[in-house]
């Protein structure tokens, strides 16, 4: 499969501390990717950077073929990244459907003839289509998590980072967001999925990058990353010896 | 121009620049701890000249000892006005546009108030010191400027006291620097916030009637030295204290020296252009690019 | 039919406006009305900026009298001043983007900020500008008859274009991203927005109204002043009338330009601090207790209506 996202020596600093530091890794197209590390080991800030919310303090970045280190994110968006936010941040004075509206009217591709039509599939793709009147303060956090997933495939994204979608659910909640997110996938675009829950990365990711201070700690299928002992050790610590 | 001058121009300079800082403190403890922007500053500056001067007119009171009592007295003003409009005045992470226009709102209402009881006509506070100077052969010192900016200087002083060596001062440095942590230890962040206020308010009424002494005033009196404390704050940055003073005199420096440039009556456009200039260029003000500096690696 | 309904108090109001000087009005409330009408402009402009897009300036006096100045020295160097009105808009629109290119990339209140200090700055240029005469004013000289009906109708096609392209932003594409930034600027870049080029466009589409208003009066006014039009209180008078009417809404605007104008009248000669201390103490429980001023004070009467209507 070809590569779609290539990342090189990513460095992120932050008043002297390294968030990032010379991180490198390939993503192959229509993969879900996992990245997954302890709290603070920089996942979010990597997402931050790849979709241009930030700029990194060095390293490149190329999507698709084209540079996009420091790109912003409105054009990083055009270009076919989207994410996701760990915090959901609705737009509190609109609707669900107005809020899918703005992903729609502004993401990547052709201006919609039918507005209200795509947005109702993408409404129903996500499972929120009873709620599209309702005003998007009024959501349960599962619902603003849909939410958030439907605003940003409106953007219709090749490639769209998740982060920690599954935070704060119940675990039926879990099951269907982890079925959209195959479901995303199979209809073409290549996820990169930030998750604490290793069972959902075990059951949903061909691919696994695992990040510690900072650093690539170390990448591959899940099954071996689950069972390397430098893995273990950054999330558990050392196994006592004897 | 002789050395001489340029000496008499940094004089004033100097001198100014203490009177600036006084003026510009007042909006920086706001600002700092409590995220807000005192667009009514300008008002308290310009109700302080007035009350400096009133004491004097009507009750023979020396303008210096008004200015000591302006202190207390627009302390508890402070404190009444955060406690009425408290709802407003949420302590916060970031400056919100809602407190911005409550100010500004606070700002009309004393501006006002001002035209009602004292009209449009200007007033000085004249004292026997006013037009009094120190002479060193060719340098001459206004009496007044020399005056105000050792009150200034002394008021200053008494802040770092305040704020390095009582339990509210270090509440108000642990508050700008972290207002959650301020929470988890057990700051009282209410408290203290209603109280930073009135010592901003404070030094603004105190820092108005030392601008009174120096400058004629009406009740549009505050306007551009608001101005002016926004550059001192964005030039210095809000860290620390020693910035409001390198700012105040970046500031003192660039106006005085700049006659030597542009035609006098551009002169408050100075103000103006370097706010604008210094918040786009300088997000953390001087110090805060000082303080970048020394962190990074 | 509960939508002709709805719709159709604007137009009335519209045709009765239209048809007032026909009564003999005294000369001095078509006056106030003309007034008001600019007023009710520069207002509706300013919230397209400030109420729809939360980007809230105080300096809209600069593009308020750069307005007046363009339409004064065009009409006195011949040009007609319907063709002026245009003209001011444009520059108006050029030097919004003089001012917003650097200064967008400020938040909130720091935006805020930078607006009052290039408002006092351009004040204070012009007003040492020798070639519009300076401090002193300059005046228009006009070979035509002063025809009060025509200034009117001049004001009250311009508020209506405003009220218009209010409207036609706030349902449009446009609009919606506006609406994004205010609510969350970084989220709306998230989602695909430019949020630099929305608010430029916002701002070039304010100050353009705002121009021509600051044309139309100085036409009527036959004589501007850097000290009159681009008052400090001039930028202030803006932005107090959509904050009271009801910021971010089509009709607040209207309706905080329409007191604004009328308490204007009756108590500015007379009593001008009353007029702007009632103001501010309107801001300061307007911040408090309702936000959405007097439209949003309205909103709640109704409901309140309608519940003890339901009970």
């Amino acid at each position: 499969m070809a590569v779609i996202l290539t990342v090189r020596d990513l460095t992120k600093y932050f008043f002297g501390l390294a968030a990032l530091d010379s991180v490198s890794f390939d993503i192959r197209e229509g993969e879900i990717v996992g990245l997954i590390g302890p709290n603070g080991a920089g996942k979010t800030t990597l997402f931050s950077i790849i979709a241009g919310s930030q700029a990194p303090t060095s390293g490149a970045i190329s999507f698709e073929g084209s540079d996009i280190t420091g790109v912003k994110s409105f054009r990083a968006v055009h270009s076919g990244i989207a994410r996701t936010h760990q915090i959901t941040r609705p737009f509190r004075s609109m609707t669900v459907s107005e809020n899918v509206e703005v992903g729609l009217c502004f993401g990547r591709g052709r201006r919609t003839r039918n507005v209200e039509k795509e947005v109702m599939e993408i409404l129903e793709l996500v499972g929120l289509h009873g709620h599209a009147s309702m005003p998007a303060v009024t959501l349960s956090v599962g619902h603003l998590k849909r939410l958030e997933l439907a605003r940003t495939l409106a953007a219709r994204p090749r490639l769209l980072l998740c982060d920690e979608v599954c935070a704060g659910l119940t675990e039926s909640e879990m099951q269907s967001i982890l079925d959209l997110l195959r479901r995303i996938q199979s209809l073409g675009t290549t996820i990169i999925y930030v998750e604490h829950n290793l069972r959902a990365i075990l059951s949903t990711c061909h691919h696994v990058i695992v990040l510690n201070f900072g650093r690539k700690l170390a990448e591959g299928p899940p099954e071996q990353m689950r069972n390397d002992p430098a893995v273990i050790e950054a999330y558990i610590g050392k196994k006592a010896e004897g | 121009m002789t050395f001489a001058d340029y000496l008499n121009l940094l004089i004033s300079a100097l001198l100014l620049a203490g009177t600036y800082a006084a003026m510009a403190v007042g909006m920086t403890v706001i600002y700092g701890v409590m995220k807000i922007v005192n667009l009514a500053h300008a008002g308290f500056l310009m109700l302080g000249a007035y009350f400096v001067y009133e004491l004097h007119e009507r009750a023979g009171i020396h303008p210096l000892a008004g200015v000591l009592l302006a202190f207390p007295a627009f302390y508890f003003v402070g404190m009444l006005v955060h406690w009425v409009l408290g709802r407003g005045i949420p302590v916060s992470d970031e400056p919100t546009l809602a407190s911005l226009l409550l100010m500004f709102g606070l700002w009309l209402v004393l501006q006002n108030l001002g035209y009602l009881v004292w009209g449009t006509s200007d007033r000085s506070i004249l004292t026997p010191m006013t037009f009094a100077t120190l002479r060193f052969g060719e340098i001459t010192i206004p009496k007044i400027g020399l005056v105000v900016f050792a009150s200034a200087l002394v008021s200053l002083l008494a802040l770092e006291f305040l704020l390095h060596k009582t339990w509210f001062g270090r509440s108000v440095r642990a508050m700008i620097q972290n207002r959650y942590a301020c929470r988890i230890v057990g700051v009282p962040v209410e408290r203290t916030a209603r109280m930073t206020f009135g010592v901003g308010i404070a030094f603004a009424g105190a820092a108005g009637g030392l601008l009174g002494l120096l400058f004629p005033f009406s009740p549009d009196f505050g306007r551009p030295f608001l101005l002016r404390s926004f550059v001192i704050i964005v030039l210095g940055g809000i860290e620390s204290f020693s910035g409001v003073f390198i700012g105040a005199l970046i500031l003192s420096l660039a106006e005085t020296f700049s006659i030597l440039i542009i035609p006098a009556s551009y002169q408050p456009a100075i103000s103006f252009g370097m706010l604008v200039l210094a918040l786009i260029v300088l997000p953390g003000g001087v110090a805060g690019l000082l303080a970048r500096k020394r962190r990074l690696r | 039919m509960a939508r002709v309904v709805r719709v159709l108090p604007p137009f009335l109001l519209l045709a009765l406006l239209a048809l007032l000087p026909l009564f003999h009005l005294a000369a001095n409330r078509v006056k106030v009305l003309f007034l008001t009408f600019l007023l009710i402009t520069a207002s509706v402009a300013w919230n397209i900026l400030g109420g729809f897009t939360g980007q809230v300036s105080f300096g809209f006096a600069v593009f308020y009298g750069l307005g007046a100045y363009t339409t004064a020295l065009g009409i006195n160097a011949g040009l007609s001043p319907y063709l002026t009105y245009p003209l001011a808009a444009a520059v108006a629109v050029v030097a919004s983007l003089l001012v917003g290119l650097p200064t967008f990339r400020l938040r909130g209140p720091y935006f805020a900020i930078a607006t009052i200090g290039v408002g006092e700055a351009v004040r204070v240029i012009m007003t040492n500008l020798a070639f519009t005469g300076g401090a002193s004013g300059y005046r228009i000289v006009e070979h035509v008859p002063f025809r009060q009906a025509e200034h009117y109708y001049t004001g009250l096609v311009l508020a209506t274009l405003a009220v218009g392209v209010s409207m036609l932003v706030r349902h449009s594409r446009f609009g919606l991203g506006l609406r994004a930034i205010r609510d969350d600027q970084e989220a709306a870049a998230d989602s695909g927005v430019n949020p630099y080029a929305l608010k430029l466009a916002a701002h070039a589409l304010a100050a353009a109204l705002t121009g021509a208003s600051g044309g139309v009066y100085a036409r009527y006014a036959a004589f501007i002043s850097p000290d009159g039009v681009f008052a400090f209180q001039r930028s202030v008078a803006i932005l107090l009338m959509p904050i009271i009417g009801g910021v971010n809404t089509i009709w607040g605007p209207v309706l905080g330009g329409g007191v604004y104008g009328v308490i204007e009248e009756e108590l500015a000669a007379r009593f001008p601090e009353f007029h702007l201390l009632l103001y501010g103490l309107l801001v300061i429980l307007i911040i408090l207790f309702e936000p959405g001023g007097l439209m949003g004070l309205l909103g709640r009467a109704r409901r309140l209506f309608q519940r003890g209507r339901d009970a």
